[in-house]
């Protein structure tokens, strides 16, 4: 445990002091200023819209940490041989993998937590400024909503881990991982059109590619049972079950994920 | 008792779909004796590198066995008791040498006050104290293998591996780490390193391993090629005939060709007769050397012997 923890503490030292994190922030940045300059365009919607464009800024740098930070924490050690220094000291491959993945979590974790005070008080400043078009806006579903884009982003982290523990190319981890990512967030809704009315209409769709589809969405993970933007911009209710049944998916996902790449990554040669 | 013994160990890489395999060790045995000083010299290519993996245990044999005092090897059984430095280490640039050194002392089940206190001692023999709060991307080649060494040997190992320990380094920083291996050979470590600066290798190691394309061709206790063992004396002369050969061999002199002339090693007690025998017969003397057979010209020899 102890290993673990001093690999995790020195990934999310070396993802932290990454200068790519200002541009990112930076980003971020620009995307709240322009919410607060757009807003008063929307009139009755500007909360919605507020809301809407905050957790989408969250999100999307979310993705650019992992992809353009967290893909180098764990690949770039293989890539460039630091692993053999790591696993010349006692290490076990296993913990390896949860060392990274646990350091990668606090990296995006403690990154987003940072960009979510800030996207706070923008909302807080535009709740201020027009408070008539918030009705309904609740700060509970705003910020269930944004713990979910970190559960997207830990169910990435993982698949950044597992496609690191199988390549020795960050560039190809990078590939895989962003293919992994697009397939995600578009499965749910190829998969219900293929199950409408509108799909058996369309006759050049064959059996054997409904079975290999329904296949891969059982191994593709699917992103959007954590996308909550469309209840926080509305302020609906999310039941407790839908919380509980999202988070046991991404938690059961990240642990098969891991045992995976720990299996895989144990028997693997670094040459 | 042995550290390290590798009995006919194969090894060969696939590099990929259509590529031809490549085997990098090939049938290789040796014997790393507690409290010695191995050094594996080879050409580049030579599976030196290989080697190390397979005694670290990140690369698996093909064929053979590995046995570490006396078990087969496994990575968990080594770890603890290994310091291992690669050729040019990749540190992570941004780290400072006290985090990296931190992560080491608590990976090695090391207290915090024995990391430091440990971590002071190393930095201040390789002159690294004042740069340690100094993020590793900032080092230059010399200071990051310095930094590499502090890292490999911080939890106090009682084997050390180093792959090219001197590469990079300017002549204090190779006079350091040069002192270190010493102090460490005092300490009676087992110490496995390969290089390419034979003269290192000559000075260091009780024990010497040539490899040649993935084959050990040659291995040898140090005093055997310099045939030091007594007092000698060696001149280098003009080209001798066989007669001249058959005189001086018969006062007790040895002799081998080097160069445009020849190398003679006398000893001490037949020293006399045989620079008589020279002087009389007006046999020109070009010079005179510390050693019979330098490494490189062993190595060169055997590398040739072996078909390269």
């Amino acid at each position: 445990m102890k290993s673990i923890f001093a690999l995790a503490t020195i990934t999310f030292k070396e993802g932290i002091r990454n200068r790519s994190l200002f541009g990112i922030a930076l980003l971020a940045l620009f995307l709240f200023g322009l919410n607060i300059t757009v807003a008063g365009f929307f009139m009755r919607d500007i909360g919605k819209v507020t809301v809407d464009m905050n957790l989408s800024a969250l999100s999307f740098a979310g993705l650019l940490l992992v992809f353009f930070v967290g893909v180098n924490l764990m690949a770039k050690d293989i890539d460039r041989k630091t692993i053999h220094l790591v696993l010349s000291k006692p290490i076990s491959r296993a913990q390896y993998i949860w060392g990274k993945f646990f350091g990668i979590q606090l990296f995006v974790t403690v990154s987003l937590l940072l960009l979510l005070v800030l996207s706070s008080l923008t909302v807080l400043l535009l709740l201020q400024m027009y408070p008539a078009y918030f009705v309904g806006f609740s700060w509970s579903i705003f910020y269930i909503a944004a713990f979910f884009i970190l559960v997207k982003f830990s169910v990435l982290a993982a698949i950044v881990v597992f496609f690191s523990s199988i390549t020795s190319s960050s560039l190809i981890t990078l590939i895989f991982s962003l293919s992994s990512y697009v397939a995600g967030v578009t499965i749910e809704e190829v998969v219900f059109y293929l199950q409408s009315e509108f799909a058996v209409q369309e006759k050049i769709i064959s059996e054997s590619l409904k079975i290999f589809i329904d296949i891969v969405s059982y191994i593709i993970p699917n992103f959007t049972v954590f996308d909550f933007t469309l209840e926080a911009a509305h302020g609906l209710a999310i039941a407790g079950n839908r919380i509980f049944l999202s988070l046991g998916y991404g938690t059961i996902y990240i642990s098969i994920l891991l045992m995976l790449a720990s299996f895989i990554f144990a028997r693997r040669e670094f040459n | 008792m042995a550290d390290f013994l590798l009995s006919s160990v194969s090894k060969t890489y696939k590099p990929g779909l259509f590529k031809k395999p490549v085997q990098a060790v090939n049938d290789l045995s040796l014997n790393v004796s507690h409290g010695t000083v191995y050094g594996l010299v080879g050409p580049n290519g030579a599976g030196k590198s290989t080697t190390i993996r397979l005694l670290l245990g990140l690369i698996r044999p093909d064929s053979g066995s590995i046995l570490f005092s006396g078990k087969l090897l496994k990575e968990s059984t080594v770890q603890s008791e290994i310091g291992y430095l690669p050729e040019n280490p990749y540190l992570y640039d941004h780290l400072t040498l006290a985090e990296l050194l931190n992560f080491c002392g608590q990976t090695s089940a090391l207290s915090i006050s024995d990391t430091h206190e440990r971590g002071q001692v190393l930095m201040a023999k390789l002159n690294l104290l004042e740069v340690q709060k100094r993020p590793l991307r900032t080092f230059s080649k010399g200071m990051l293998q310095r930094a590499g060494i502090c890292f490999a040997l911080l939890h106090d190992p009682s084997v050390v591996i180093l792959d090219e320990p001197m590469s990079g380094l300017d002549p204090i920083g190779r006079k350091m780490v040069f002192d270190l291996i010493v102090e460490l050979k005092q300490q009676g470590k087992t110490i496995f390193f390969c290089s390419h600066i034979l003269n290192d290798v000559e000075r260091l190691c009780d024990q010497i391993g040539l490899m040649n394309n993935g084959r050990l061709i040659k291995q040898f206790e140090r005093e055997v090629f310099l045939q030091n063992i007594g007092k000698t004396v060696f001149l280098h002369t003009s080209i001798l005939d066989e007669s001249q050969q058959l005189n001086i061999q018969s006062l007790g002199g040895s002799i081998r060709r080097e160069g445009e002339g020849h190398l003679l090693a006398i000893p001490d007690g037949n020293y006399y007769p045989v620079n008589s025998y020279l002087e009389e017969s007006a046999i020109k003397i070009l010079g005179c050397r510390s050693e019979w057979m330098s490494l490189e010209d062993l190595f060169i020899q055997s590398v040739k012997e072996s078909g390269q």
